[in-house]
């Protein structure tokens, strides 16, 4: 068997599988592709790629139907397989779309065994646009609460977010296409930190050491800029970055991993400028990890990635005596819960007013999911 | 109608979410003068329902106490406010078929339509508060006084207002409480409209009334009221709206809102950097005011559509089939903005934007210069509407209501 990729990307259920299925093409070699569905469809978008079948018994070949249960339990009966696929693996990238059964039910499973098996395990998850009704959208709110204990590092990407920056008068595939912009742009700046010829480099270790706590919030950011002064412009899109400014996004991180990469022009001054101004957006207190790399084919665009996380509230001995064990499903609804009420404000604790559906007493610019300029 | 011997000294309670004002005023050659005049801040009030009685009964006991000593008289009965969900209005009709053989309305024809309009049960567990007489119509031809007319079939209609039996007999219980009668209840927009509308605005304006915690809207045509609505949104919303997007208290998003909010959000705020403080000293802020704009305008736009849109479904119930469009021809005066969230700046600008209608800040005629101010239209409304009493027509289920009050009375 040959050697195992240092990257392993993988795509889960129908969304994943295409996000990942569309992205394959224009990925570096060094990255391996692995595609995880009960559908055996979507394994055709992207022929020669590892393909696990999950849930053979379970689904016979078809989908979970938005059935999250089923989606857990195909993932459980296949568990050698996949373990299989990530033994020897550092680092994983999962995307998987949440709301529908195979997304919502088997992530938490896979990530589960991916990190058993040794490998740091970050998820991008896409959340389900509001429009796609209730149900999704709490299937997708509890999958992000377990999938958040399993994975060491959880990006979740509103799809809300993401077509507010399309016009709206958008066809269909561009709404799409800038999805896949955003989240492709990321993994591809993310993967060449790890692959040779980075002129600082980062290990496997360094990011491990950012996403050390399962179930800590994590933020990330990426941003372009081009031209005359394009590092401060790129830290500057990084702070506008949608992805930092989602309904449940931190903002202030205690560890940073900022990934730099330019054109032939790009300087030494002007990347660590762009470093200084996303520690000043995103804080990297404690520990701040630099990589930077030239990319010829970039020309004078500057491209900065940015990924952190926070060290979880340290637990109260009394409050841990109580029995919170690790994976208690008690501990992301308390999340949700806070967030929620953060979301509310004030208003937390008094009953929601209803009009056209929508619970008016959260603030209209959250509803609309429209991005704030920045602060200062 | 004969007017009605209204005692020389009047005094009003308007409780809103955020304040509690209180005036006393007295008739001196058809003009009121204000003896006292009270204002504290509301307790245990959210979003426009009580969720804290005795809190609340605390703080309209001090209001009364105050305006009892600023005045120097003892208040024996008062008018109260009403707005936000707890009043909720409807058209009824009543249809009389006019047997005399000469087809004239009589008086005894226009009594028995009113009689067999105010029939009509009020959805359970809700009390009739009062009735506000909209044009009849002989033949379905509006006329202004039947009596004596020709024709076959006439129609009274009635725009009514009523109100949860539990939150009403709260109200009127807590200030029977202090030994006071409640003499009436007024709808707040309408009281608005009063100190602000004049008579030939009233031949078609929207009167929009956004307090802390909701927006009342009131409709007239024709110097009649045509309907009347109320939003679940206000300032308070705004205000907390601030909070979430800065992570700052209630207290300084307040303090942010009215120094640089605006109801509309231009590319320029964006560069603008502002101080929490402006002393820049230790524990100062700085903020992106575009930030604030835009929070604050979204807010306040998307509180209009919601107005919009009810007004629309209204007129489509009272005109079904008829597309009433919101023009200046159907409203000549506009929108008359009033309550404490008409002083964020450019309110007029953004609603003239949304509704496309002429609007301005109603600021209401009083002696007094310290209550010309847009949220203080309420209460200076209540004053006025208090005073004449009448036109618009107010009828009221005397019955019910003095029996109510007769309970609460020891």
């Amino acid at each position: 068997m040959e050697r195992p990729p240092s990257i392993l990307l993988v795509g889960l259920g129908g969304a994943g599988c295409s996000i990942v299925a569309r992205l394959a093409a224009r990925l570096p070699p060094e990255i391996g592709v692995a595609l995880i569905d009960t559908d055996t469809r979507s394994f055709q978008q992207l022929p020669g790629a590892t393909v696990v079948q999950i849930g053979r018994a379970q689904t016979r070949g078809m989908g979970t139907g938005g059935e999250a249960a089923l989606g857990s339990a195909s993932a459980e009966a296949d568990e050698a397989a996949l373990r299989r696929i990530f033994t020897g693996v550092p680092i994983v990238v999962m995307v998987a779309g949440l709301g529908g059964g195979t997304g919502s039910g088997a992530a938490a499973v896979v990530a589960g065994y991916a990190a058993e098996v040794g490998a740091t395990v970050l998820t991008f998850a896409t959340m389900p646009f509001s429009h796609e009704g209730e149900r999704r959208q709490r299937q997708a709110n509890e999958a992000t609460g377990v999938l958040g204990l399993k994975c060491h590092g959880l990006v979740v990407v509103h799809n809300d977010l993401l077509l507010q920056q399309v016009a709206t008068d958008a066809p269909l595939s561009e709404s799409f296409a800038a999805a896949d912009a955003w989240v492709g742009g990321a993994l591809r700046a993310l993967a060449g930190a790890f692959i040779p010829g980075a002129l600082v480099a980062a290990d496997p270790a360094a990011l491990r050491s950012i996403l050390a706590n399962p179930g800590s919030p994590t933020l990330f950011a990426f941003g372009v800029g081009t031209g005359e002064g394009a590092a401060m412009k790129a830290a500057r899109a990084a702070s506008e970055c949608p992805l930092a400014h989602g309904p449940s996004s931190v903002t202030k991180v205690a560890s940073l991993f900022v990934h730099v990469t330019g054109g032939p022009t790009l300087t030494t001054t002007a990347a660590f400028e762009a470093v200084a101004a996303v520690r000043t957006r995103f804080g990297g207190e404690t520990s701040t990890i630099v990589c930077a790399r030239v990319n010829p084919d970039l020309g004078d665009r500057i491209e900065v990635s940015v990924l952190g996380a926070s060290l979880p509230a340290p637990k109260s001995p009394a409050k841990a005596k109580k029995g919170a064990k690790a994976g208690d499903p008690s501990q992301p609804m308390f999340e949700f819960a806070t967030e929620e009420a953060m979301r509310r404000g004030l208003f937390g604790g008094t009953p929601m007013t209803f009009i056209d559906g929508q619970d008016i007493d959260v603030p209209t610019y959250i509803r609309k999911a429209v991005r704030l300029p920045a602060s200062p | 109608m004969t007017p009605k011997l209204l005692p020389s000294l009047i005094a009003v309670i308007d409780i809103g979410t955020h304040k509690t004002v209180s005036l006393v005023g007295q008739m001196i050659n058809g003009k009121a003068r204000m003896l006292g005049f009270s204002e504290r801040r509301t307790d245990g009030v959210v979003k426009g329902t009580v969720i804290d009685l005795e809190r609340l009964h605390r703080c309209v006991h001090e209001v009364v106490n105050d305006v009892e000593r600023s005045s120097g008289r003892s208040i024996e009965q008062v008018y109260l406010s009403l707005s936000g969900p707890a009043a909720e209005g409807e058209r009824i009709k009543g249809i009389h078929a006019i047997p005399a053989h000469d087809g004239k309305v009589t008086a005894k024809d226009v009594t028995d339509a009113i009689a067999s309009a105010k029939r009509l049960e009020p959805p359970a567990g809700r009390a009739t508060l009062l009735y506000m007489r909209q044009p009849t119509t002989i033949d379905g031809r509006a006329v202004a006084n039947p009596v004596g007319m020709a024709g076959k079939r006439l129609e009274v209609h009635f725009w009514r207002v009523t109100m949860e039996e539990g939150n009403m007999r709260m109200r009127v219980g807590m200030v029977n409480g202090m030994s006071i009668k409640v003499r009436d209840f007024i709808l707040a927009s309408h009281a608005a409209a009063c100190a602000t509308a004049s008579d030939s605005d009233k031949q078609g304006v929207l009167v929009v009334d956004m307090g802390a915690g909701t927006t009342d809207w009131i409709l007239y045509y024709k110097e009649h009221i045509l309907c009347a609505g109320s939003i679940p949104v206000g300032g308070e919303h705004m205000t907390n709206d601030l909070s979430v997007a800065l992570r700052i208290s209630r207290e300084t998003a307040e303090d942010l809102k009215i120094r640089f909010g605006s109801a509309l959000h231009r590319e320029a705020d964006a560069n603008q950097t502002i101080w929490k403080d402006g002393d820049r000293g230790l524990g100062d802020q700085q903020f992106n005011r575009g930030t604030i704009t835009q929070v604050l305008s979204l807010r306040y736009q998307e509180t209009f559509e919601y107005v919009k849109k009810d007004i629309m479904q209204h007129l489509e119930q009272l005109f079904p089939g008829h597309a009433v469009k919101l023009d200046q021809y159907f409203l000549p005066a506009g929108i008359i903005l009033t309550g404490g969230s008409a002083n964020l700046a450019d309110a007029a600008e953004a609603v003239h934007a949304i509704m496309q209608l002429p609007t301005r800040i109603g600021v209401p005629t009083f002696e007094n210069d310290s209550l010309r101010k847009p949220e203080y239209a309420g209460v200076v409304g209540l004053m006025t509407a208090a005073i004449t009493d009448s036109p618009p027509p107010v009828r009221r289920q005397r019955g019910f209501l003095a029996s109510l009050k007769d309970l609460f009375r020891f």
